[in-house]
C-alpha cells in the first residue's frame, strides 16, 4: 500500500503540474484542447490527492504500521479517532490534508455552476493548480507521507495526550480548510493583474471566498483557542506564541481584505491595497507554515527543523515581490477615482479600521520575527513577551470597536444626514449609559469601561440603522418595515450581524484579560477555602481505571451566595502508553464568569494541590465565534430567483440600458420573423 | 482641512499612540533567547537579566515536587550542564530527553531560575517512548499517589 500511496502522490504531481501549464497556457491562446486536457490533467491530480489521503487515512484507522508515519503518530491503544485525528498531526500528514483540502476546493472552484461566468476563473483555476504541484512536491521530494517502515514495529508511538481532546479532530483540518481557502482570492488577484481586468466585479467576486476563508480560519482560531483553555491548563486561551501569531496574522489581513474590497466595489477606492492584501493574506498563510516548519521558532506547536519551511518563505517573498511588482505595473488602471469627501462617510471609517488592522498585523509580524531579525543584525536571539502585544491591542481594539460601532450610520461617497447624526448621538448616550452601569458593576478599569460603552453604541448604532431601513420602506408603520429591510439587505446585516460577533469577542477579550483572579491552595479531605465570595469544599480523591489510563480526579463542592451550588471534577490522568501524566481542568461556565479548577497532584489521598481560577465573560468569547458564523451564513447564502430578479431590477443604469436593447432587438426580430412568410 | 488630510493626520496619531505603546511593552518584557552554550559562555553579561535557554533535559536529573509546583534538573550543553530550579506551573510532559526553554534569571552562582518552562508536542518529535507495561503503569501511579 505504500508503494500505492506513493504512486497516488507521483501522479498529483504529474497531473497538477501538467494542468498549470495547460490551463494557463489554453487560457492564454485561447486553445479549447489544451484547455480540456489541462481539465482532464486537474481531475487525474485531484482522484490522485483523494486517494494518496484514503490510503493513509485508512492505514492510520486499521493501524498498519508498515506506514513509517502510523507507526510514528499512532499506536495500538489508540481510539479510531484519535488515530485518524495523528493525520494532521505530522509534517507530511499535515501538508496531505493541506493539498487535498486545496485539490477539492480548487475542483469546487472550476465546476461550481455560477450565474455570472467570470473570465479570470480559468486562469484562477490554473494557479491554484500551481499552488497544489507546490504542495505536492515537498511530500514527493521532503517529507513522504507514504514512506515505510524500515523494520514494521509491534506497536507505534502513540499520540501526546495533549492531542488526545476532541479539538484535535478538528481544529487543525479548519485551520488548513482556511489557509487553503485564501488561494482562492489570491489567484483572483493575480489573474486581475495579469490581464488587466481591473474592474468592479473583481471586488465581488473576492469578497465572497474572503468571506469564506475569513470565517473558517476565524472558527479555526477559536477551536484553537478553546482547545488551549481546556486542555493546556494554564487558565488562558492566547499566549501570543509564534504559531497562535501566525494563524491571526493572515486573518487580520483578510479582514482588512474583505473591508478594502467592499471600499473598491462602493467607492472606486483602496484598490492597490484590497489587490495587495488579497496577496499578502495568502502570503501570511505561508508564512504560518514556514513558522511552524523551518524549526527556526521557539514553540510549543512547532515542528522540528526541516527545508520545507524554507520552501514556504521563498514562496511568500516570490508572492511578495511578484504582487508589489504587478501593482506598481498597473498603477494606471488602480487610481483612486473618488477621493474621501468627508470623514464622516464608510469609505473613511473603512480605511481607519485597514490601516489599524495592518498596523496591528505589522506589530505582531515584527515581535514573531524579532528572534531571527535581532539574531542578524545584533548577533543575539532578543524575544519579547505578552506585554508587547497587549499594549498594542488596547488602542487598536478600541479604535476597530469605534469604527465597528458607528459604520451603519454613515453613508457611502456623502456625508451623514442631520438625522442620522442626532440618531448616532443618541447612540453614543446610551454607550455612556452603558459605561456607568459597567462602573455602578464595579469595573474601573478604563478600558472596561470603554469597552462597554462602545459594545453598547454599537448594538445601540446597529438598532437605529434598521430602524432608519425599516421606515425608509414603511414610513407609516416602521415596524412594518423591518422584515423587508433586512431581506432585502441581506448581505448588509449579515455582515453587520459578524460586527455583533466582533463586539462579543471585545467584551469577552477585555473581561478575560483584565478581570481574571486565581488562588493556589493545598487542600485536605474535607477541609473548605473560602475565596472570591466563593466556599470550595474538597471531598476527596476518587480514582478510576481505563483501558489506556488511570484517571485521579478531586471532587470539589462549590458554592456562592446568590448562585446555585455546583460540583467540579478537576483530574490528573497517567496514559500508559507514553507512560505520562496530563491535567485535565473542570470548568463551571455562566455568562458573567467561568470558574476554573486545576488538579496538580495528589499527595496521598488526604491532601491535594490545587489552583483556582476566575475568568469573567470568557463564554461571550466563544459565542463571538457562532455569531460571526450566522453572520457569515446570512451574507453567503445565495439569492434567490426572486432576489435576482429584484437586484436586476435595481440594476446599474447601463445595465438596465443594455437589457432594454436586448428587449427592442428581440421584439424587433420576432417581428420580422412574423412578417417574413407575409412577404 | 480636507478630508483627506484630516484623516492622515488621525492615523498619524493612532500609529504614533500605537508604537509608543509597542515600545513601552517590548522595553517591559524584552529577554535574550540563548542555547546552553550561549548562556554559560556570557554568564557574565547576561547575570539578573531575563534570559530564555532553550536546550534537552539531561537524563537522569529531572526531580519534581509533590506539588508539581517546582522542578529541578540540568540542560545539556556541549561545554557541561545548566542547572536549573523552575518555580510556577509546570507543563504536563516535562521529561528528561525533552527538548524545552526556560525563561528567567541567571543567578551568580550559575544557577537558572526559571520562571516558566515551554516544552514541545511529544508527537512531533521522532523519538520514540517504549511502551511501559501495565505493571510499570501500576507502580507509577501507585508512587505519584503516595
Amino acid at each position: 500500500m505504500t508503494t500505492l500511496g506513493q504512486l497516488c502522490l507521483l501522479a498529483a504531481f504529474v497531473g497538477s503540474g501538467y494542468a498549470t501549464f495547460a490551463c494557463l497556457a489554453g487560457w492564454h491562446r485561447a486553445d479549447r484542447a489544451v484547455q480540456r486536457s489541462g481539465w482532464a490533467a486537474a481531475v487525474v491530480a485531484v482522484l490522485a490527492v483523494t486517494a494518496a489521503t484514503a490510503i493513509l487515512g485508512q492505514a492510520l484507522v486499521l493501524k498498519d504500521f508498515r506506514f513509517a508515519y502510523v507507526a510514528q503518530y499512532s499506536s495500538r491503544f489508540l481510539p479510531w479517532h484519535y488515530a485518524l485525528s495523528a493525520f494532521w498531526v505530522g509534517q507530511a500528514g499535515s501538508l496531505l490534508l493541506w493539498a487535498w483540502l486545496l485539490a477539492v476546493l480548487a475542483m469546487g472552484y472550476r465546476f461550481w455552476p455560477s450565474r455570472q461566468p467570470s473570465p479570470l476563473r480559468e486562469p484562477a483555476f490554473g494557479v491554484l493548480m500551481a499552488y497544489l504541484c507546490f504542495l505536492v512536491i515537498q511530500m514527493v521530494f521532503a517529507a513522504d507521507p507514504m514512506e515505510p517502515s524500515l523494520s514494521v514495529p509491534k506497536d507505534g508511538a502513540g499520540l501526546g495526550p495533549l492531542l488526545q481532546h476532541p479539538a484535535m479532530l478538528i481544529h487543525p483540518p479548519v485551520v488548513f480548510l482556511g489557509y487553503a481557502c485564501w488561494a482562492v482570492p489570491l489567484a483572483l488577484a493575480l489573474t486581475a493583474l495579469f490581464t488587466g481586468r481591473l474592474d468592479a466585479a473583481w471586488p465581488q467576486q473576492v469578497r465572497r471566498w474572503a468571506l469564506l476563508a475569513w470565517s473558517v480560519l476565524a472558527v479555526g482560531i477559536l477551536l484553537g483557542a478553546d482547545w488551549a483553555y481546556e486542555e493546556l491548563g494554564w487558565g488562558g486561551y492566547w499566549g501570543w506564541d509564534p504559531v497562535e501569531n501566525g494563524s491571526l496574522l493572515p486573518w487580520l489581513t483578510g479582514t482588512a481584505l474583505i473591508h478594502a474590497s467592499l471600499a473598491w466595489q462602493h467607492r472606486q477606492v483602496l484598490k492597490k491595497t484590497a489587490l495587495l492584501l488579497a496577496i499578502s493574506t495568502f502570503g501570511l498563510c505561508n508564512f504560518a507554515a514556514f513558522v511552524t516548519r523551518s524549526g527556526l521558532f521557539a514553540s510549543m506547536h512547532a515542528f522540528s527543523h526541516s527545508p520545507i519551511g524554507w520552501m514556504f518563505l521563498a514562496l511568500m517573498v516570490g508572492l511578495a515581490a511578484g504582487g508589489v511588482g504587478l501593482v506598481v505595473f498597473r498603477r494606471a488602471d488602480l487610481r483612486c477615482q473618488k477621493p474621501i469627501t468627508s470623514i464622516w462617510t464608510r469609505e473613511a471609517v473603512v480605511v481607519v479600521a485597514t490601516a489599524a488592522l495592518l498596523l496591528l498585523a505589522a506589530l505582531v509580524l515584527l515581535g514573531t520575527l524579532l528572534p531571527p531579525l535581532s539574531e542578524i543584525f545584533f548577533g543575539r536571539k532578543i524575544t519579547v513577551g505578552t506585554a508587547l502585544y497587549s499594549n498594542v491591542l488596547i488602542p487598536i481594539g478600541l479604535l476597530l470597536l469605534a469604527a465597528t460601532a458607528v459604520a451603519p450610520l454613515l453613508h457611502w461617497g456623502e456625508p451623514t444626514t442631520v438625522f442620522r447624526r442626532k440618531m448616532l448621538l443618541l447612540a453614543v448616550g446610551g454607550g455612556g449609559i452603558a459605561a456607568a452601569i459597567a462602573f455602578a458593576a464595579g469595573v474601573r478599569h478604563p478600558v472596561g469601561l470603554a469597552v462597554a460603552g462602545l459594545a453598547a453604541l454599537a448594538v445601540l448604532a446597529l438598532a437605529g440603522a434598521l430602524l432608519l431601513d425599516a421606515r425608509r420602506r414603511r414610513p407609516e408603520k416602521p415596524w412594518l418595515g423591518l422584515l423587508p429591510a433586512l431581506a432585502g439587505s441581506r448581505r448588509r446585516y449579515g455582515g453587520y450581524v459578524i460586527h455583533l460577533g466582533f463586539v462579543c469577542l471585545a467584551v469577552g477579550v477585555t473581561g478575560s484579560s483584565l478581570g481574571t483572579r486565581q488562588h493556589e491552595a493545598v487542600m485536605h479531605e474535607g477541609e473548605t477555602v473560602e475565596w472570591a465570595g466563593y466556599s470550595i469544599r474538597y471531598a476527596g480523591l476518587t480514582q478510576r481505571e481505563l483501558p489506556e489510563k488511570s484517571v485521579f480526579a478531586a471532587q470539589l463542592a462549590v458554592s456562592r451566595a446568590g448562585a446555585a451550588a455546583f460540583t467540579l471534577l478537576p483530574a490528573q490522568h497517567l496514559h500508559r502508553p507514553q507512560n505520562e501524566w496530563s491535567t485535565e481542568v473542570a470548568i463551571h461556565s455562566t455568562w458573567t464568569r467561568d470558574f476554573y479548577a486545576i488538579l496538580h497532584s495528589g499527595k496521598g489521598r488526604e491532601r491535594v494541590s490545587l489552583t483556582f481560577i476566575e475568568n469573567p465573560l470568557m463564554r461571550w468569547l466563544w459565542l463571538s465565534g457562532w455569531i460571526a458564523a450566522a453572520g457569515v451564513v446570512v451574507a453567503l447564502w445565495p439569492a434567490g430567483r426572486r432576489a435576482a430578479r429584484q437586484s436586476a431590477a435595481v440594476a446599474p443604469p447601463h445595465f438596465v440600458r443594455l437589457q432594454r436593447r436586448r428587449a427592442v432587438a428581440a421584439c424587433l426580430t420576432a417581428a420580422v420573423k412574423k412578417e417574413a412568410p407575409m412577404g | 482641512m480636507a478630508a483627506g488630510r484630516k484623516l492622515a493626520v488621525a492615523l498619524v496619531v493612532v500609529a504614533g499612540a500605537t508604537g509608543y505603546m509597542a515600545y513601552l511593552g517590548a522595553s517591559a518584557s524584552w529577554q535574550y533567547y540563548l542555547t546552553v552554550d550561549e548562556c554559560m559562555a556570557n554568564s557574565s553579561s547576561v547575570r539578573e537579566a531575563r534570559i530564555r535557554v532553550g536546550g534537552r533535559v539531561a537524563a537522569g536529573s529531572l526531580c519534581i515536587a509533590d506539588d508539581r509546583r517546582q522542578a529541578a534538573f540540568s540542560l545539556v550543553g556541549t561545554g557541561g550542564d545548566l542547572s536549573v530550579i523552575c518555580s510556577g506551573p509546570l507543563p504536563d510532559n516535562l521529561a528528561e530527553n525533552r527538548e524545552v526553554v526556560v525563561e528567567g534569571r541567571l543567578e551568580p552562582s550559575g544557577l537558572l531560575r526559571g520562571e516558566k518552562v515551554l516544552t514541545r508536542c511529544s508527537s512531533k518529535y521522532n523519538s520514540r517512548i517504549p511502551a511501559a507495561s501495565s505493571q510499570t503503569a501500576a507502580r507509577a501511579v501507585a508512587e505519584k499517589a503516595r
